[in-house]
C-alpha cells in the first residue's frame, strides 16, 4: 500500500468534487490510499505570477510544506498546477534566501518547507512509484478495440527543468493505454499543440482554432477517443469543443477516467457517462 | 562506425513546383550541425542552411528535428538517436516564416515585428548624463532584473515553437516581448517610452500568449519570455491598462484566493465579462452532467493564516494589483450566508469536520435547500 498527499486544487472539488471520487476509487485498485491534503489552496493558475511571483512561490510553499508536515510525498494531477508548484519548488531549493523569508512566513501556522516531499504528476507517479505491470493486473475490461489518442498537454513537457518524461518523444501515457489493453494512436499531426484552455478568456479564437487542429487530426486518425492526464486539457476538449461552428464532436476522457472503466468500475461512477461530448464506445 | 537517416526538408522556390525530401545518411557524432556540415563537404554541396559561429552564440543554426525546434550546433547527434530511438530525423525549416532556401528562412516578419515594441533605451536625461565624458553606471545588483533576457540572440527558435505565434497572426513573439521587457525594468529608460511599450505590447497580443512555455523549453540561452510576458502584463495593469479581459481574470485570482483559498470558476466568466448569463449557463451545464454545484468553495482549514501570508507578502513586493477588499468582503458576506455562519467560525469548523467532499456535497445541497 501506498500513501500519497492528493493535492486537489480547483479541479477536484466544487463543481468537479466527483472527480476526486473516481480517482480514490481508481487509486484503490492500484493499492494507492490518497491523503486529500485538505487545507491546501489554489496554486495561483500562472495567474498570480502576474501579481507577484513571489506570493505564488509562498502560496505552493505553504502547499508543499503541508504534505511535508504529514511525511507524504505530493500527487498533483493537473498539469499546471504540477506546472506552477514543480516551479515553486525548484525555486524554493535553489534559492536559500528566498527559503528563509517564506519559511519565516509559514512558521506561525507551524510549517516548514524543507524540500523533502517528492511532487509528482499523475504520469510519473504511475511509472516510477506504481508501476505499469501494476496497472495491467488490475485491468477487469480490457479496452479491447478502443482506439485512444494521446495526448500529454503542455505543463508536463515544458519547461525542461519540471518535464516529467523526455520532452520530445515522451512514452509515459502510451504505456499507461497500453498496459489498459488499448490501441494506442500517437502520431497524429497536432498531438504536441496546445489545448488553448488558458486563452479562452483572453483569446477565444484562438483556443477554438487549435481545438479544431487538434481534434480534426485525431479524427482523421480514425481514434475513438482523445486521453489526458490533465483535467484542464480534457476541460477544453469537452467543453469548449462545443463553442465551435461546427464541433467535430471527438469524444475525450481524463485518463483516470478511463482507467477506472478499465479497473471494471462502471461508466457513471468512472465519469465518463457524464461528458458533453459523449463516449459511446464501450 | 554507427549512422543514422536524416530526411531533410529541400525547396529551392525558383526552381522546385513543391518542397520534398531527401535522405541522407551521416555518423552519430559531434552536434546536428556537424552532421549537415558532413552532408555539405561529402554527400551533397547543394543543401543551404544557415550557421556561423559554430558555438551557440550567433543564434543563426536553429531548426525544427521531428517537430521539435533546436539549435543545430547546440543538440548532441547521439541524444537525438537516443530520443527518437534510432528512427530516421526529419529536419525542417523554423516555422512561422517564408522559406528562402531549403533550411534557410526569412527573418524579416518577426524582426519587423519586434520593433514595434520599441526593443532599444529611450534615455531619460535625468539618468542618463548627455556629456559623453560621463559614465551613466549600473550596478550589479540591478542588473540582475535583465541579465537573462539580454542573452536573446535572435535565434528565432521561440517564434517558431510559440503557440500564440501559430493561431493569431497580429502575435509579436516571444523573444519580441522579452527585449521589450529588458528595457522596461532599466532605470535608464524614460518613463514616457515604458508606457508607449505597454501599449504597443498589449496591441501586439500581450493577453494571447497562452503560456504553454515553449518558449522556455526551446531557447538556447536560457531566456524565459513566458514569465517575461507574465511580467509585463503585471506592469500593464499596474499602470492602469485593467480594462482588459485579461487583467479582470487576474482581480479575480487575486482577489478570490485571497478570500477562500481558491478561484471560483463559476463566478470567473461574470467577472471578465460581466456576463451572469455564463454562471448560469455553465451551472446548467454541470447540472446536465449529473454533477451537483454550490457558488462558494469550501473555506480551507488555515484560511486565516494563509491570508495573513498572502497580505504579508504584497505589503512589502512590487504588486500589479491591490487587494480589493470590498470584493473580498462581498466574497465572505456569500460564504457566510451559505455556510449560516461568519467566515472565522466556517473556517475553524473545517478543522473539525475533516469530510470527504462527496459527503460535502450533500451537506451542501442540505444547507442550499434550506434557504
Amino acid at each position: 500500500m501506498i500513501k500519497i498527499g492528493f493535492y486537489q486544487g480547483c479541479c477536484f472539488q466544487g463543481q468537479d468534487a466527483h472527480m476526486f471520487e473516481t480517482m480514490k476509487e481508481t487509486f484503490k485498485k492500484l493499492d494507492v490510499e490518497l491523503e486529500l491534503l485538505e487545507e491546501t489552496t489554489c496554486c495561483g493558475g500562472n495567474t498570480i505570477d502576474e501579481e507577484n511571483r513571489k506570493l505564488s512561490y509562498a502560496i505552493n510553499a505553504r502547499n508543499i510544506a503541508l504534505a511535508e508536515a504529514r511525511g507524504l510525498d505530493m500527487l498533483v494531477s493537473c498539469n499546471t498546477c504540477y506546472m506552477v508548484i514543480a516551479k515553486a519548488k525548484r525555486a524554493l531549493d535553489t534559492d536559500e534566501e528566498l527559503r528563509e523569508e517564506i519559511n519565516n512566513l509559514l512558521r506561525e501556522e507551524g510549517l516548514e518547507y524543507k524540500g523533502t516531499s517528492r511532487i509528482y504528476h499523475l504520469l510519473d507517479f504511475f511509472r516510477d512509484a506504481v508501476g505499469y505491470e501494476k496497472i495491467r493486473k488490475a485491468v477487469k475490461r480490457p479496452l479491447k478495440g478502443w482506439k485512444v489518442a494521446a495526448y500529454y498537454g503542455c505543463h508536463v513537457l515544458y519547461p525542461k527543468e519540471i518535464a516529467i518524461d523526455n520532452s520530445d518523444n515522451p512514452s509515459s501515457l502510451q504505456e499507461i493505454l497500453k498496459a489498459l489493453g488499448a490501441e494506442v494512436i500517437d502520431d497524429y499531426e497536432h498531438k504536441d499543440a496546445c489545448c488553448g484552455y488558458h486563452s479562452f478568456f483572453t483569446d477565444k479564437s484562438m483556443t477554438l482554432k487549435k481545438l479544431n487542429r487538434i481534434l480534426g487530426s485525431v479524427k482523421k486518425m480514425g481514434a475513438d477517443i482523445v486521453a489526458t492526464p490533465c483535467p484542464l486539457c480534457f476541460k477544453s476538449f469537452d467543453i469548449y469543443q462545443l463553442n465551435m461552428e461546427k464541433p467535430p464532436m471527438v469524444p475525450s476522457s481524463f485518463l483516470p477516467e478511463l482507467m477506472a472503466y478499465a479497473f471494471g468500475i462502471d461508466k457513471e461512477t468512472s465519469g465518463l457517462a457524464h461528458h458533453l461530448v459523449k463516449v459511446e464506445k464501450d | 562506425m554507427e549512422t543514422v537517416k536524416l530526411q531533410v526538408f529541400r525547396y529551392d522556390p525558383e526552381k522546385d513546383a513543391a518542397p520534398y525530401y531527401k535522405e541522407y545518411e551521416v555518423p552519430v557524432e559531434g552536434t546536428l550541425l556537424n552532421a549537415l556540415l558532413y552532408i555539405k563537404d561529402n554527400l551533397d554541396p547543394t543543401l543551404a542552411f544557415r550557421a556561423f559561429c559554430r558555438s551557440e552564440v550567433c543564434g543563426s543554426c536553429s531548426m525544427k528535428v521531428n517537430g521539435k525546434t533546436k539549435l543545430a550546433c547546440k543538440t548532441p547527434m547521439k541524444e537525438l538517436v537516443e530520443t527518437w530511438k534510432g528512427k530516421p530525423l526529419r529536419i525542417d525549416p523554423l516555422s512561422h516564416m517564408n522559406v528562402i532556401k531549403d533550411l534557410v528562412v526569412d527573418i524579416d516578419k518577426p524582426i519587423e515585428k519586434m520593433k514595434t515594441l520599441i526593443p532599444w533605451l529611450v534615455p531619460d536625461p535625468r539618468v542618463v548624463p548627455t556629456d559623453p565624458m560621463h559614465e551613466s553606471i549600473i550596478y550589479p545588483e540591478e542588473m540582475k532584473a535583465y541579465r537573462d533576457q539580454i542573452h536573446c540572440m535572435l535565434c528565432f527558435s521561440c517564434y517558431s515553437a510559440c503557440e500564440a505565434v501559430e493561431d493569431n497572426s497580429r502575435y509579436r513573439g516571444p523573444f519580441a516581448f522579452s527585449r521589450a521587457y529588458r528595457f522596461q525594468v532599466d532605470r535608464r529608460d524614460i518613463e514616457t517610452a515604458k508606457e508607449k511599450r505597454i501599449r504597443y505590447a498589449i496591441s501586439g497580443g500581450l493577453w494571447s500568449c497562452v503560456q504553454c512555455q515553449k518558449c522556455l523549453y526551446v531557447c538556447p540561452k536560457g531566456v524565459k519570455p513566458a514569465e517575461d510576458i507574465q511580467n509585463l502584463r503585471g506592469q500593464s495593469v499596474k499602470k492602469g491598462f485593467t480594462d482588459k479581459p485579461g487583467a479582470r481574470k487576474l482581480k479575480h485570482f487575486v482577489d478570490w484566493i485571497y478570500a477562500t483559498g481558491q478561484i471560483n470558476r463559476l463566478y470567473l466568466p461574470e467577472e471578465v465579462y460581466g456576463n451572469k448569463e455564463a454562471r448560469e449557463k455553465l451551472t446548467k451545464a454541470y447540472q446536465e452532467m449529473g454533477v451537483e454545484v454550490w457558488e462558494v468553495p469550501k473555506p480551507t482549514k488555515g484560511l486565516m493564516k494563509f491570508r495573513d501570508i498572502y497580505l504579508e507578502i504584497l505589503s512589502k513586493e512590487n504588486k500589479a494589483l491591490e487587494l480589493d477588499f470590498s470584493h473580498v468582503r462581498k466574497i465572505d458576506k456569500m460564504v457566510s450566508d451559505i455556510f449560516k455562519a461568519d467566515i472565522c467560525t466556517i473556517v475553524d469548523r473545517a478543522h473539525e469536520r475533516g469530510e470527504s467532499a462527496k459527503g460535502l456535497i450533500g451537506k451542501l445541497k442540505e444547507l442550499l435547500g434550506g434557504k
